[in-house]
Parts: structure tokens; sequence; C-alpha cells
């Protein structure tokens, strides 16, 4: 959204925007109200959601959260409620272009650094099964995608 | 067209609101994030308070280009040894602000981490994004991968290697990195139609050997596997 927005007054440099080039902003206009409450809901429900997510994949494989002989729960507890935080206000914004660019470009070399692709994976694709049961379809239908590329870009070797 | 940015000596601090609300804020390498411009002083300060300037392509083609109508042959060697230079003071440089920024010291973290954290500033700053390999660090080498290097990539297809820069950036730094002298070449180039640059660095006589064998012919492939067997020359 942001970055339509910033191309949108580099194209149209001197002149009016035509209906179609301002089509964006009436579709962000109409899903408004649905992301606001999306991220209050999401806001409201993340410390449940971070540990049905835990919860969920220490059932999975306990292993998950640990490196070597070190415990990394908390690490891990740090690094998912940050990525969701980021998460949600990409919904908020409609923005994900700025979350990878500000984001996860960074944050994919740091978790290669650590080895961490699997647990991510495991943990973008638990988070879409939790959020899923915290929302409604519609509201899903706007945070899902982003988890996914969240899990895309964390999750894959 | 101004795409590179080149860091340098230390200048006025990095004051914009974001730093100053989150200091040790991480993944701060977004453009807006990362460079301050103040148009009334015409200065680009990064976040690791270094004074950074716009370069054009034409500006690296006039570097090589020049250092090679003045030097000759020599120009690579010179190109090399200029950044064997920066490359160790940036050591020192990226010690501060890694020890600022993390609250620990350079050798207290987790390798790769640390390697990747060095990067991070040269990605933002155009240098292209990077890979490294330590698998065959115990065997005392590793490589390196970079892609889009702002040299070859200006430069285009020479046929022939021209990354020496980043070469000398390599063994400089992690020549005070590892405290162990060592040397960096590049095996494979943009400039020579591969789709990335790679080097090799290690000790001196892992690189005369990849130099022999790049010279006869090899391929980066070739010099791997040789260099994974174990052999030298």
């Amino acid at each position: 959204m942001l970055n339509q927005i910033q191309r949108l007054s580099q194209a149209t440099e001197g002149r009016y925007a035509t209906d179609e080039e301002l089509s964006f902003l009436a579709d962000y206009g109409r899903s408004f109200d649905l992301r606001v409450q999306t991220y209050q809901k999401l806001q409201a429900s993340e410390a449940l959601i971070v540990q049905q997510v835990q919860a969920k994949m220490k059932a999975m494989d306990a292993t998950l959260f640990q490196s070597g002989q070190e415990d990394i729960t908390n690490k891990w507890k740090r690094d998912t409620l940050r990525t969701f935080r980021y998460a949600a206000a990409a919904m908020l914004a409609d923005d994900p272009e700025t979350l990878r660019e500000r984001f996860l470009f960074w944050f994919q070399t740091i978790m290669r650094a650590f080895g961490a692709q699997r647990s991510c994976g495991v943990t973008y694709t638990v988070m879409q099964e939790v959020v899923k049961q915290h929302l409604i379809p519609p509201q899903a239908n706007l945070i899902l995608p982003i988890l996914e590329v969240n899990r895309r870009m964390l999750g894959t070797v | 067209m101004a795409n590179l940015l080149w860091s340098g000596a230390t200048a006025p601090s990095h004051q914009t609101l974001t730093k100053l609300k989150n200091p040790k804020k991480h993944n701060h390498y977004g453009f807006k994030e990362f460079f301050q411009f103040d148009a009334t002083q015409g200065t680009i300060v990064d976040w690791n308070d270094s004074q950074n300037i716009l370069t054009t392509e034409d500006f690296i083609i006039g570097l090589v280009e020049g250092l090679e109508e003045e030097v000759g042959d020599a120009s690579a060697a010179t190109m090399y040894t200029i950044g064997c230079e920066w490359g160790q003071k940036d050591a020192f440089f990226f010690e501060k602000w890694f020890e600022k920024e993390f609250d620990r010291g350079i050798r207290q973290t987790n390798l790769l981490f640390l390697l990747e954290t060095w990067w991070w500033p040269f990605t933002a700053q155009g240098w292209g994004r990077w890979e490294i390999d330590l698998g065959e660090r115990k065997q005392g080498f590793m490589f390196i991968n970079i892609f889009d290097s702002a040299v070859a990539r200006t430069l285009g297809d020479v046929g022939k290697p021209v990354c020496y820069l980043y070469a000398g950036l390599f063994a400089g730094f992690f020549t005070e990195l590892v405290r162990k002298q060592l040397s960096c070449i590049e095996i494979q180039c943009y400039s020579m139609g591969e789709t990335y640059c790679k080097f090799l660095l290690g000790g001196q006589e892992r690189i005369d050997a990849a130099s022999f064998w790049l010279n006869e012919g090899a391929t980066a492939r070739d010099i791997e596997k040789r260099l994974k067997s174990g052999e030298l020359r």
C-alpha cells in the first residue's frame, strides 16, 4: 500500500491519476474497517495464539525448541512475537513489500545463520492453523497470506 | 545512475527518530532507516555513523579503467591491496559497532550470525548480497558467493574476473577476525559470464594453487573439488 502510493505519486508526476490507477486506494478503503478489526483481534489474541502455537509444536517435536543442549524457548518466543507484530502491521497497511524490505530479508539471513529454518517452517505453518481458529474467514484471508510469506521466506532452506 | 554508497570516515552521528527511540533495533537495513540524508549539510550518514557518498557506475568504471591506465597489469594487485586495507580497518570498525549494538564481544557470538551482521551494511550500501560457506573452515578454507557485485555488474561480461576489491576486502577482514594471515582469490566472476561471483579464502599456499589451476583453465567447481579432496597442486 505505502509502496503503491509512492509508485503512484511518481507515475502521475504533473498529471491526474486515472480511475484505474486509483483503484487500489478504493480497494484499500473498502477493506480498511476489516483490517482494523483483524489487527485489533490479533493484538488481543497475540499471547494466546503464540502459546497455542508453542504447545502444538512441542507436542509435534520438542527438539524444535532446542539448539544443541540449549533450551531456546524464550528466544523462539521473542522472535515469534516480533514477527507476528510485523505481520499484523503489514496486514493493516496492506504492505507486504515493506515487511520484506525492512524485516524479512534481514531476518531470513539471521535465521539461516542459526540453522532455524525447520523451526521457522513449522512455526509459521502451525501459526496459520491456529490463527484461522481465532478469526472469521474474511479476517483470516487478510493475515494468512502474510504468514505464508513468513513461512516461505524464513522456513525454506 | 547513482546506485552505490561508499562508506568512509566517521561523520556526524545518525540521529533519526527511529534510532533515537530504539537505538538497539537490529533490523535497521531498510534504505530510509539505514541512511540519514542531511540535505543542509550535504551528508549521508549510516546507522553506524559512517559517512557515505553516492557514486555512479561511471565512477566505478573510471576507478577501474583509470587505475589500469596508470599502472597497467598491476591494477589488479592495487585494487586487492586497497581492499585488504579497507577490510582490516573495517574489522576494527565492525568490532566497535557490533559490541555497542549487541552488548557482547565479537568472539562471544555465533560465527555465522557475526558474519551475516558484518555483511549487512554492505548489502544496504549496494555491494550485493552474499552467501558464505563455512563447510571447509576446519580444513582452513572457505567460499563466499557474491550476487550482484557492484564492480562486475558495472563492467559487464569482460571475460575475466574483476572483483579484486572484494577479494582484498575479504582477505583483510578475515585476517583481522581470525588473527591469521589469509588471502583471497575470485575463482568465478559475473564478468566471466557466470551468474554470480565466487571467492576462495584461505592460506597463501591454497590461494596460489587455486590461482595456478585457474590459469590452467580450471572452473570454480574443479577448484572446489580439488581442494576438498586435499590436493594442493
